[in-house]
């Protein structure tokens, strides 16, 4: 680094500084790791009635949203991007063909080679060489002293993804039926569920959720497509993916003549208020495929719909008046009326999610894994010859770099 | 069968590893010296055993032995012996066997307790990042393992005299850690970008600070610590050796510890 550098740049750019950062990064981490995230304040006071105070002080319920893990992400990214800046000067200076390090270790030292066999050796592994009759000194690999860089600018990239991920990123769950439709206004298209059913294992198990999409654009296009679990589908910028599923039964309300006086379609934990009567019917579970569990409790054995159930409790004016185990069509009599559910469909719960910031992640990827490839396996190597005695030098990876030269000029080729 | 042939050849493999590791302690305590070439036999043996218990099961289950915690403790022991093996082949240092077959011979342990009945993929791990993402987990596992046990032989030759070494030159076994570290650091890093490209694909989200994905961070920055002091501040020898270690307990912890003890997403692994 250079001496003209301010001293507080210096030790703002420090390894020392990026070691401390990194450590208490670590350190904030696992503790969110450690703790639940994101309860309420009371949580963490009746758990932990010591450390509860201190936990909610350094915002370790919100680990990793909170502004202390936000202002250490941000002083080492100001770390980073100094360290890189800094010792880029260095670095494509040694990237000039006359460079060559001092050479100045006794470690590293082959004695009695025929310059011949030296220079032979530096042609065939396309080293750049200068050779003034006396001395050699011979280079190769230069570019991966940037390895290092790249690699920092890899991750600088990925904390700008992150930060406009943060930012910008938003997602809505939109759950349908078959034949329902949603809008996004903004975007100027509507999605149409045209099916969604559920593939099976042998063993009853889910395979894959399964659910077709219409889209249709404000321009009357229309494209058809079916998305699963890792198959996720996207359209002007939103991504649509298979996060759920549920089942929605068809509750139906007659009385004494069987007319049909109430009904329609209603999700697993969900009441509907019959006012007349002020009845609660309260859906406490759909059963597909039922059986009995411990202490005679009904169980879902799979969502297979082989033997379905309904498990009903009803309500008047509040207190519980029976609660009941039905199968379709099975009547629940209660005074002069005829409860009862028909059937039941799934239906298919879609994360929408919009997130510009992914390319940009994807490209940090990318930047990451050849900066660290380059640093790593493609650092720069160092000969220089005089008077029958060779030299290496190889900052990254000295001995081995030695060992193979010294295994080449031993060689009798 | 498939589950007959896979028991069977698990626990030759596994008494193969053993027996390995007798010799390669009869080697490093100088009792002879001729038992080195056995101890790699027997442990190419062990291998070629463990090999066919892995095929085994990737027949009987239709994919391979990678997605719950017996499939890959299984792995990972696999992963530790093939590391070893290459590192012999490239560098003829047999005695490291002694410490890191240990290391195998603890996992395929582990894998011994986990249940081993074969499960059908759930929706979510069906998908043909399990096999890249948990591909390289092995490979970056098996490494750390092997650069452990070469730290550790590192810490003992450093209080040995000379004629006692296991390693004839104790920094040979610091840049041999260190190499083995480097590699293993990169598969890691792969681990971490393939797991967050699938979880994109999966959950909409490349990075949810599920505690699995933080411990794997964690131990990506003790190893980025560790490579920066080495080709920074060149630390060499005990520091170096003893952060090996360390990170080694951080893999073993995100390998286990946190499906005991931590819920999460990558929960289905049990």
């Amino acid at each position: 680094m250079n001496r003209r550098t301010p001293k507080i740049i210096r030790f703002a750019s420090s390894l020392k500084v990026a070691i401390v950062l990194l450590i208490l990064i670590a350190a904030y981490i696992v503790i969110g790791t450690l703790l639940p995230q994101h309860g309420d304040p009371s949580l963490y006071l009746e758990r932990y009635p010591r450390a509860g105070s201190l936990i909610i002080a350094l915002s370790l319920d919100k680990a990793y949203s909170s502004l202390i893990f936000r202002v250490l992400m941000a002083l080492f990214s100001l770390n980073l991007t100094l360290c890189t800046v800094i010792s880029m000067k260095g670095q494509v200076k040694q990237l000039d063909k006359g460079f060559f390090p001092s050479f100045q270790s006794e470690e590293f030292v082959i004695e009695d080679v025929e310059r011949e066999k030296l220079l032979a050796y530096c042609n065939r592994r396309r080293y750049t060489i200068a050779d003034d009759g006396t001395v050699i000194k011979a280079g190769t690999y230069r570019f991966g002293v940037l390895g290092a860089t790249i690699t920092h600018i890899g991750i600088l990239v990925l904390f700008i993804g992150a930060v406009i991920g943060s930012r910008s990123a938003s997602d809505e769950t939109v759950n349908l039926l078959p034949g329902n439709q949603h809008r996004f206004e903004k975007q100027g298209f509507t999605i149409t569920l045209d099916d969604f059913h559920m593939t099976f294992q042998e063993s009853g198990a889910v395979q894959q959720y399964i659910s077709t999409l219409t889209i249709t654009d404000d321009d009357g296009t229309t494209t058809s497509e079916a998305l699963w679990v890792n198959k996720p589908l996207h359209h002007k910028g939103l991504g649509f993916y298979q996060a759920n599923f549920g089942w929605a039964s068809n509750l139906q309300i007659a009385d004494d003549s069987g007319a049909v006086v109430a009904g329609g379609l209603m999700r697993s934990g969900y009441s509907y208020f019959y006012q007349p009567s002020h009845l609660t019917i309260y859906l406490y579970n759909y059963y597909p495929e039922m059986g009995i569990g411990h202490q005679d409790q009904p169980v879902k054995m799979s969502e297979r719909e082989i033997d379905p159930y309904y498990a009903v409790i009803l309500y008047e004016f509040g207190e519980p008046v029976g609660s009941y185990i039905v199968a379709p069509g099975d009547h629940i009599h209660y005074k002069d009326l005829h409860i009862y559910f028909t059937h039941s469909v799934a239906y298919t719960g879609l994360l929408v999610r919009k997130d510009l910031s992914y390319p940009i992640v994807l490209t940090s990827f990318i930047i990451m894994l050849i900066g660290l490839f380059i640093s790593f396996y493609l650092y720069p190597r160092f000969i220089s010859y005089e008077g029958g005695k060779v030299v290496t030098s190889s900052r990254r990876n000295g001995w081995v770099f030695h060992q193979n030269v010294k295994s080449a000029l031993a060689n009798k080729d | 069968m498939y589950q007959r042939i896979e028991n069977v050849t698990f626990i030759i493999a596994f008494a193969f590893y053993v027996v390995s590791a007798l010799l390669f302690l009869i080697q490093i305590s100088k009792l002879s010296k001729r038992v080195e070439k056995v101890g790699v036999l027997t442990t190419l043996a062990g291998l070629v055993l463990h090999t066919v218990a892995m095929a085994a099961r990737t027949i009987g289950a239709g994919r391979l032995p990678f997605s719950n915690q017996y499939e890959f403790a299984l792995s990972f022991a696999w992963g530790i012996v093939l590391s070893f093996l290459i590192l012999f082949a490239l560098y003829r240092f047999g005695a490291i066997g002694a410490f890191v077959l240990p290391l195998a011979i603890l996992v395929m342990g582990y894998a011994s307790m986990q249940n081993k009945t074969v499960r059908p993929l759930m929706p979510a791990l069906q998908s043909i990042w399990l096999t890249f993402h948990v591909g390289t987990a092995i490979l970056s596992y098996g490494s750390f393992a092997l650069a452990c046990a070469i730290s550790v032989i590192y810490l003992i030759d450093s209080k040995r005299t000379s004629e006692h070494k296991i390693l004839a030159e104790p920094e040979v076994s610091d840049i041999l850690s260190y190499r083995v570290v480097v590699f293993g650091f990169m598969m890691l890093t792969i681990v971490i970008i393939s797991g967050a490209i699938w979880a994109q694909k999966a959950w909409s989200r490349y990075w949810a600070w599920d505690p699995k994905e933080t411990w794997s961070l964690i131990t990506w920055i003790i190893y980025a610590i560790y490579l920066h002091m080495r080709l920074r501040k060149n630390w060499r020898g005990k520091h170096a050796a003893w952060f090996s270690i360390i990170g080694f307990v951080s893999v073993i912890f995100t390998f286990v510890g946190v499906n005991i003890l931590l819920p999460s997403i990558h929960s289905y692994v049990n």
